[in-house]
C-alpha cells in the first residue's frame, strides 16, 4: 500500500503554511489572545478563501474533502491560531447539505455558523426541545459559539434548527479556557424561533468522527511545532560547555517525540481518508486517532516542557501557547478514555 | 527511627554472603541447565545451621525473626544463586510457621529438628488447578477413616515436590458447599509424600530450573491423624498466618536478584567499550541503571519496615503486600535493564543475566500476581469496593 498527499495537496499545504507564517506569527497570536478578540485573524483567513477549502463547491466551498480539512487543521495547530470559529463552521457544513443557500452564506460570505454541541464529550445531542413556543434549553461549552452569527441547534426528534444569535431568547455566555487560543461559550435558549434544517439521520455520528479527525490533525500540527522548538532549543542551550542536545537523555527524549509525530501523522490521515470514504471502520479509526494521537501529543508536550527547563515555564516563551493547546486538545470533544470506550464496545470483550 | 542493622543482622548478612559466594556462576548455570537440585549448596547452608534461622531454639533452631530470615534469603539470591538458591531453602526458612504455631509438640519434635539439620525436605501443597488464588475453592478432600484420613485430589505449582520427603498439605474436610463459612472446613497436614499414592509431574517452565515446579495427582493417600496440624477445619486460618511473611521473603528474593543483576550490569557497563569508550558512559544506559538503583533502594525500605512490623507483632499486611509489589517490580526491571545493557551477550547464557531475567519474571506472578496485590491494597487498605 502506498498513500501520500497528491502534488496538489502538498502544494496547498506549503502555500497555507507560508501564508500562516506571515499572517499568524506568535506576536500577533499573542495580541489576539491578550485582547480576547481574534476577529482580525478570522476575517483575514476567510477573505483569503482558506475557510472554503475542503467543502463541496455546490455548497459554496472550493472543493476538496476531509483530507484538505485535516491539512488546514494541522497548519492551524502548528501556529496555535485562534481557529474555533473555523472548526465549528466546518463541522456545521455537512448538516447544511439540504440548504445550500445557508451553506454558501457560511462558506462564501463568512457568516460563521456553529453546531450547538458540547465539546465536553463527543458531539451528540438533541438535549434541546421544541415546543409550540420555540426551542428551549441550554448546552454548555459550545466550541466557537461566541464567534458565531448563527447557531445550528440539534433539536430532539426533529433534526436541526438554524437560529440567529441576535434572536430574542438567545444568550451566549463566553467562557475562558486555559488554552486561550480556543473559545467556548455556554448557550441558553428560551422559546427561540428559527428555521428548520433537514438533516440525515446519523449526521451527528458523522460529525463526531469528523471532529475526532480534525482535533487529532490539530494535535499533529502542535506536536510538529513543539518538536521543532525543542530541537532548536537543545542545540542552542549550553550546559557543562556543550549543547544540551548532545546528552543522550535529551536526544532520546526528542527522538521519542519524533516517533509520536510520525505515528500521529499516519493515524490522522488514515482516519481522515477512512471517514471521507465512508469505510466500514471509519468511526473506529477516527476514535483511535482521537484517543491515541491526542494522548500521545499531550505527553509529548510534557517532554517538550521538560527539555526546555524553566524557560518553558515562563509566560514570555511561546511554548506555553502550544503546551496549553495540546492539553485542551486531549479533552476537547471527549477524553482519550471516552474514545477508547467507543473502541472497546466494538471489540469482542465481556461487556 | 533507626535504620541500622543489629550486630546479629550484620553478622548474618556477612556470613551468608561469604558462604553463598562459594557457589559461583558456573555452579548455578550448570544446575539450571541440567534441572538439578543444588544439593551441595543446600547442604552447606544446612551444616552452617542456617536453615533453622527462624525455628525456635527448643527444636534446634536460632529463633530469629523474619527480618533476619529476609536478610539471609536476600543474600542468597544476591550471591548469583537467584531463585534457584532461594527456592531450595525457602520452605525450610519460614514455611514451617503454621506447624510451629499450631502443630502438636509430638509433630514438632518429629519434624522440626530434621528441617533444621537439612535432612527433611518439605514442599507447600496449597494451590490447585481449579482454585488458583481463590484458596477456599480447593477441592482436594481428606476423608476421615478411623485414625487416618484418606486424601484424593490435585495440586499444581508445587515447588520442590520432586525433591521433598514431606508436604504441608491443605485439604478440605468439609466440602465448600457444606461449610458454614467458606473459610471453614479446611484442614492442614504435614505428611509423607508417598510416591505410591501421589504422582508428581514436573512442569516444563521458563526458568528456575534447578528447583522443580510440579503437578500432584493424589490418589487414596492415607495420612495418620498425628500428621494433622492443629484442629480439623482450621487449616485456612493457619495458612493465613504465614502469608505476610511469605510475601516478605519473596520480596527479599526479588530484591537480591535485582541487586545482583544491577551489579553485573554496572560491571559490564564499565568494562565493555564501544565507539572507543565504556558503554556505561552513555546516558541511555547509565540512567536506567541509576533509576533501578533508586527503585531497589526504595523497595528495600518498605521491606525492612514490613519485617520490622511483623517481628514487633504489629499489623503488617499493607507493608508486606507493598514490599512484594515494589521489590518484584524493581527486581524485574533491574534484570531487564541488565540484559539490555549486555546487548546480545545478555541474551546468551554466558553472562548469567538471562537467567536472572527469567527468574525475576516469576516474582511478578508468584506467590501471588502483582494484580492481586493491587486488589488487596485497593479494597482492604483504601476501602474501595472489592473488584473480584
Amino acid at each position: 500500500m502506498r498513500w501520500e498527499l497528491s502534488a496538489e495537496q502538498q502544494e496547498f499545504q506549503s502555500v497555507l503554511r507560508d501564508w500562516l507564517a506571515r499572517r499568524c506569527p506568535s506576536s500577533r497570536v499573542r495580541a489576539w489572545l491578550d485582547s480576547g478578540d481574534p476577529a482580525e485573524f478570522e476575517q483575514d483567513f476567510a477573505a483569503e478563501g482558506w475557510s472554503a477549502v475542503g467543502s463541496p463547491e455546490a455548497l459554496g466551498g472550493q472543493g476538496g474533502d476531509l483530507i484538505e480539512l485535516a491539512l488546514v487543521a494541522e497548519e492551524l495547530g502548528r501556529c496555535a491560531a485562534p481557529s474555533s470559529a473555523w472548526l465549528g463552521s466546518v463541522l456545521a457544513v455537512p448538516v447544511l447539505a439540504s440548504t445550500p443557500d445557508v451553506a454558501k452564506e457560511l462558506l462564501a460570505d463568512n457568516v460563521t455558523t456553529v453546531p450547538v454541541v458540547s465539546c465536553d464529550g463527543p458531539p451528540a445531542g438533541h438535549a434541546l426541545v421544541e415546543s409550540g413556543h420555540g426551542i428551549t434549553g441550554s448546552v454548555r461549552a459550545v466550541l466557537g459559539a461566541d464567534r458565531a452569527t448563527r447557531l445550528l441547534v440539534p433539536v430532539r426528534n426533529s433534526g436541526f434548527v438554524l437560529v440567529d444569535t441576535e434572536s430574542a431568547g438567545v444568550v451566549v455566555r463566553r467562557r475562558q479556557p486555559t488554552d486561550r487560543s480556543r473559545s467556548v461559550a455556554d448557550v441558553e435558549l428560551a422559546a427561540v424561533q428559527g428555521t428548520a434544517v433537514d438533516a440525515e439521520v446519523g449526521v451527528l455520528a458523522d460529525m463526531a468522527s469528523r471532529a475526532a479527525v480534525l482535533i487529532s490533525a490539530d494535535a499533529l500540527g502542535v506536536a510538529e511545532r513543539l518538536l521543532a522548538m525543542t530541537v532548536e532549543y537543545s542545540l542552542q542551550r549550553k550546559q557543562f560547555g556543550v549543547p544540551i542536545g548532545s546528552f543522550q537523555a535529551v536526544k532520546h527524549a526528542a527522538a521519542e517525540m519524533l516517533v509520536t509525530v510520525e505515528a500521529a501523522r499516519s493515524i490522522v490521515y488514515m482516519a481522515a481518508a477512512s471517514v471521507q470514504a465512508g469505510h466500514p471502520e471509519a468511526a473506529l479509526r477516527a476514535a483511535a486517532a482521537k484517543a491515541q494521537v491526542t494522548a500521545r501529543v499531550s505527553a509529548l508536550a510534557d517532554t517538550a516542557l521538560t527539555l526546555h527547563g524553566a524557560i518553558g515555564y515562563t509566560w514570555e516563551h511561546d511554548l506555553q501557547l502550544y503546551f496549553k493547546r495540546a492539553k485542551l486538545t486531549e479533552r476537547l470533544f471527549g477524553s482519550p478514555s471516552t474514545w477508547n470506550e467507543r473502541i472497546a464496545t466494538e471489540l469482542a470483550l465481556v461487556p | 527511627m533507626d535504620f541500622d542493622l543489629t550486630d546479629d543482622q550484620h553478622t548474618i548478612r556477612k556470613a551468608v554472603a561469604e558462604l553463598a559466594g562459594k557457589f559461583d556462576d558456573q555452579y548455578w548455570m550448570a544446575k539450571d541447565r541440567d534441572h538439578e537440585f543444588p544439593t551441595e549448596f543446600y547442604d552447606a547452608l544446612a551444616s552452617g545451621g542456617w536453615l533453622g534461622i527462624t525455628t525456635p531454639e527448643e527444636y534446634g533452631g536460632h529463633g530469629f525473626g523474619i527480618t533476619e530470615a529476609s536478610i539471609l534469603i536476600e543474600e542468597v539470591a544476591k550471591s548469583g544463586g537467584g531463585m534457584n538458591a532461594a527456592s531450595a531453602i525457602h520452605l525450610s526458612i519460614f514455611g514451617m510457621h503454621p506447624v510451629i504455631v499450631h502443630g502438636s509438640d509430638e509433630l514438632k519434635q518429629r519434624t522440626l529438628p530434621r528441617i533444621v539439620n537439612g535432612d527433611l525436605h518439605v514442599c507447600f501443597g496449597v494451590t490447585e488447578p481449579g482454585a488458583g488464588l481463590d484458596t477456599t475453592r480447593i477441592t482436594t478432600f481428606a476423608k476421615r477413616d478411623g485414625d487416618h484420613y484418606v486424601v484424593n485430589g490435585r495440586k499444581v505449582w508445587i515447588s520442590k515436590a520432586m525433591e521433598s520427603e514431606k508436604v504441608l498439605l491443605l485439604t478440605r474436610t468439609t466440602k465448600f458447599e457444606d461449610a458454614a463459612k467458606k473459610t471453614d472446613g479446611l484442614t492442614l497436614f504435614l505428611t509423607d509424600l508417598d510416591r505410591d499414592h501421589v504422582d508428581i509431574r514436573p512442569i516444563p517452565k521458563m526458568g528456575r530450573n534447578a528447583v522443580s515446579s510440579n503437578e500432584l495427582f493424589i490418589d487414596d493417600l492415607r495420612i495418620p491423624v498425628e500428621d494433622r496440624v492443629g484442629e480439623e477445619g482450621q487449616g485456612f486460618r493457619y495458612i493465613l498466618d504465614g502469608l505476610n511473611p511469605e510475601r516478605m521473603l519473596v520480596a527479599a528474593e526479588a530484591l537480591g536478584l535485582g541487586r545482583v543483576a544491577l551489579d553485573r550490569a554496572v560491571r559490564y557497563g564499565n568494562e565493555r567499550e564501544v565507539f572507543g569508550r565504556p558503554i556505561g558512559m552513555n546516558q541511555g544506559l547509565q540512567f536506567p541503571l541509576a533509576d533501578s538503583l533508586a527503585r531497589l533502594d526504595a523497595a528495600e525500605l518498605v521491606l525492612r519496615k514490613a519485617t520490622w512490623l511483623y517481628d514487633n507483632g504489629k499489623p503488617c499486611a499493607r507493608e508486606a503486600n507493598t514490599a512484594k509489589y515494589l521489590c518484584a517490580d524493581a527486581g524485574f526491571q533491574a534484570a531487564d535493564r541488565a540484559l539490555q545493557t549486555h546487548g546480545g551477550m545478555g541474551y546468551s547464557e554466558e553472562y548469567n543475566v538471562a537467567r536472572y531475567f527469567r527468574e525475576a519474571r516469576l516474582l511478578k506472578i508468584a506467590p501471588l500476581s502483582q494484580e492481586m496485590v493491587l486488589n488487596y491494597l485497593g479494597s482492604h487498605v483504601l476501602g474501595l469496593p472489592r473488584s473480584y
